[in-house]
């Protein structure tokens, strides 16, 4: 670097007077932070060590997993200022999709056919797109062929689905229902699955299917020609490769079904795990690209209508899972590697983590492995990963950007579009790999979208909405104080002039989080960690 | 001389609102131009406009001989048009060396550009490190044109420069940009008369989103007549 400068530069602020600047800036937020540290504190008073412990480690669990909500909601809510109402019945779709691949791989294996097929189509959309483009029809017409194209597509996508194997499950069959397989899984008895057949000849079910997905592939483009005459047509290579890629995959699959579901009905559940938690993620990734793309993206101009498309979203996922997986609540059991109950378990010690046992007693402290450090270990790398993602990398760099003002990013010649894109399709993923990490310990149903979506609101409201350490400090928060009001309700609280010490009731757990939203917004309009002008 | 952009008789809505009713206008290569006009005439919106930020309706706008309706905005800028918005637009999250950086259309158009920007604004190359919330408006504005001069720019569009600056921290943005403009075309909007006359070579008025008058400043200046009616006071 080169010093060009005739004046003598005034000298930079001294480090102590930088430190002093910023306690002065910062006194409230400093202040809350040590009043709650120091409420968290004193519960060690009031409850014994071992309690103590184990109180703070399930905070730390029911945290994570609403970070990695909240942390996808914020990225979104930031960058695009799109409040993704829809994102708790992603997260849950993820822990469903996840449970599936994880206790019933052969009805994964089903699914990979009928989706290789559909995203084909989907990967052709140039070529559908210079079809569409030398239609010549009114702007009316247009509009009404779009959706009677959509709605036939769509029909004959579903028909077609009906005659793959996977639609012969019917959940409601008690030894059918997933709660059987769950339990099968969990006791090592396997469950008598028999491989369903076709309705049809397979290749009439490929072809229909192929050319519904094609369909409803190609109203996309009619409505995406209609609102940009200058979108892609070319059809490069790459294009046909990845849609050639794609039907390759979905026929190989077909072939090789059955050996692939025993290679993978034959894997530890520790593997199959690990396959299901990817298998979810990049599901999630695939379905916020694909969501953004084909509805949130036509109405970037009319927020309002956005909020609303995604709360319709919310409730077709939530009655798609209902359909599909049932009503009722079941439970996912944890890795081999976090499950042990036989000899030696269970483990004591910090060097019983890797025991494999179900649960690791330390002092006073039960600790149940997976739940209690496994799950706050993820929260944790995905939160230094994503860290680093935005201060290290330059789409970081763009998307923190975009966060202050998108239009600007786009001046600059940047295609704001397609980090927009990225950014909805990481913050899915994030949700959906939270719900199959939540899924083991505390079990899958239709509501548990709901309710996990509420405490990210909760912590991003703390955090302060558009910022990604503030989503992390919120969930910690909502966490503490949910678990503390539910360890007084069994130990209760010795308040001065009561006869009785104070034991909160159950209704208080959730009002406690909305207590502590109101409390620190009270206090600090904008959240911990919100910038002033938003 | 060839014109580096040309507009013809743009008009471009804002919601309902027809904020340009009628923009013509030529940028020579190499010069400067000013667009001048009232408080709401339509200037900042005639530059988003070239930018497609706020897109023509009709009217063509060539950009070296290119033509930019229904482009999108991050391609028309990629052809090489900088863009210093009028609230300058920095990143207050980024720091000043990657406020610069984000703008880097190539791999090391910093590094290569570094030494004649930081000749342009020795103060930024000692606040790298600073984020951009920190600096002052003086900084900020520096660091916006900074921003557009990282990539190889053929034209800047240059918003109200001097909006709110000291008047010696004027002084050095003025004699930044005629030092940029030795290699990159410059569309200037300006409020203060004075700063765009000793500025600019050329000239063009906007009025309620029409383009009324141009030609040279030399002209102009000697004018009365035509300040007072268009730019108020003189």
């Amino acid at each position: 670097m080169t010093a060009t400068t005739d004046a003598p530069a005034p000298a930079p602020p001294s480090a102590n007077r930088r430190r002093a600047d910023w306690f002065k800036g910062n006194r409230t937020r400093m202040m809350v932070i040590v009043v709650l540290v120091f409420l968290f504190g004193t519960a060690l008073l009031g409850i014994d060590s071992g309690d103590w412990l184990v109180t703070i480690l399930r905070s730390l669990s029911v945290a994570a997993v609403t970070f990695l909500v909240a942390s996808g909601l914020s990225l979104i809510f930031g960058l695009m200022d799109v409040l993704n109402l829809a994102h708790g019945e992603l997260f849950m779709l993820g822990a469903y999709v996840g449970w599936t691949v994880y206790v019933r791989p052969d009805t994964f294996v089903d699914a990979l056919v009928p989706l290789g097929i559909m995203t084909a189509a989907f990967a052709l959309l140039p070529l559908w797109r210079r079809m569409v483009k030398h239609l010549t029809m009114s702007p009316r017409l247009w509009r009404v062929m779009t959706w009677v194209v959509a709605l036939v597509g769509l029909g004959v996508v579903i028909l077609a689905l009906t005659w793959f194997p996977f639609a012969k499950w019917n959940p409601d069959v008690y030894a059918e229902s997933p709660i059987t397989y769950s339990i099968a899984l969990d006791t090592g008895i396997p469950s008598n699955i028999t491989p369903a057949e076709f309705d049809v000849t397979p290749v009439v079910a490929f072809v229909v299917l192929l050319i519904g997905s094609a369909l409803v592939a190609g109203a996309v483009a009619l409505s995406q020609v209609r609102r940009d005459p200058g979108a892609r047509t070319e059809v490069k290579p790459s294009t046909w490769a990845a849609a050639a890629g794609l039907l390759a995959f979905a026929v190989i699959v077909a072939v090789g079904n059955t050996a692939i579901t025993d290679w993978l009905f034959g894997l530890s559940t520790t593997w199959l795990f690990f396959i299901a938690l990817a298998v979810a993620t990049l599901f999630g990734a695939a379905a916020g690209a694909f969501i953004e793309v084909t509805m949130i993206r036509p109405l970037y101009a009319r927020p309002i209508y956005q909020l609303m498309l995604t709360l319709g979203l919310a409730f077709i996922i939530l009655e798609l899972v209902r359909y599909v997986w049932g009503r009722a609540e079941f439970t996912m059991p944890a890795p081999a590697a976090f499950n042990g109950a036989g000899e030696g378990c269970p483990a004591s010690g910090v060097g019983g983590i890797f025991s494999g046992c179900r649960i690791l007693e330390i002092g006073d402290s039960r600790i149940r492995i997976y739940n209690e450090l496994f799950v706050p270990l993820v929260g944790l790398i995905v939160l230094v990963g994503v860290s680093l993602l935005l201060k290290r990398t330059r789409i970081g760099m763009v998307i923190r950007a975009g966060v202050q003002d998108s239009e600007m990013v786009e001046a600059l010649g940047i295609n704001v579009r397609r980090v927009f894109t990225m950014v909805f399709a990481l913050g899915v993923a994030l949700a959906a790999l939270g719900g199959v990490i939540a899924a083991p310990s505390v079990g899958l149903s239709p509501e548990m979208g709901a309710r996990f979506l509420l405490l990210a609101l909760i912590a991003l409201a703390i955090g302060g909405l558009t910022s990604f350490p503030g989503a992390a400090a919120g969930a910690l928060l909502v966490g503490l104080i949910q678990q503390f009001v539910i360890k007084y309700g069994q130990v209760g609280i010795d308040l001065p002039f009561m006869d009785e010490p104070f034991k909160p009731s159950p209704p208080l757990v959730p009002a406690s989080a909305v207590i502590l939203m109101v409390v620190i917004l009270l206090l600090l309009p904008n959240g911990l960690f919100g910038r002033e002008d938003r | 001389m060839s014109n580096i952009l040309e507009l013809r008789d743009v008009q471009t809505f804002i919601g309902r609102f027809h904020i340009l009713e009628g923009v013509s206008l030529d940028v020579p290569e190499g010069e400067i131009v000013a667009l001048l006009g009232r408080n709401g005439a339509g200037k900042t919106t005639t530059l988003k406009t070239i930018l497609g930020l706020t897109p023509a309706r009709e009217g063509e706008l060539l950009f070296e001989d290119v033509d930019l309706s229904g482009r999108h905005s991050y391609d028309i800028a990629a052809m090489g048009i900088g863009y210093v918005p009028e609230n300058r637009a920095i990143f207050g999250d980024l720091s000043v060396e990657e406020n610069l950086r984000i703008a880097e259309r190539k791999k090391g158009d910093l590094a290569r550009k570094s030494d004649f920007i930081f000749g342009l604004f020795p103060d930024l190359e000692r606040l790298i490190k600073l984020s951009g919330t920190k600096l002052s408006g003086g900084q900020q504005q520096m660091l916006a044109v900074a921003r557009a001069l990282v990539p190889d720019n053929r034209l800047l569009l240059i918003d109200e420069p001097s909006e709110g600056l000291a008047p010696v921290i004027i002084e050095q943005m003025m004699e930044a940009i005629r030092a940029l403009s030795k290699d990159t075309t410059v569309l200037l909007v300006e409020q203060n008369f004075i700063v765009a006359s000793r500025l600019a070579a050329r000239y063009v008025i906007i009025e309620e989103g029409r383009s009324v008058k141009s030609g040279a400043m030399a002209d102009l200046v000697d004018d009365d007549e035509a300040i007072k009616r268009y730019l108020g006071a003189a």
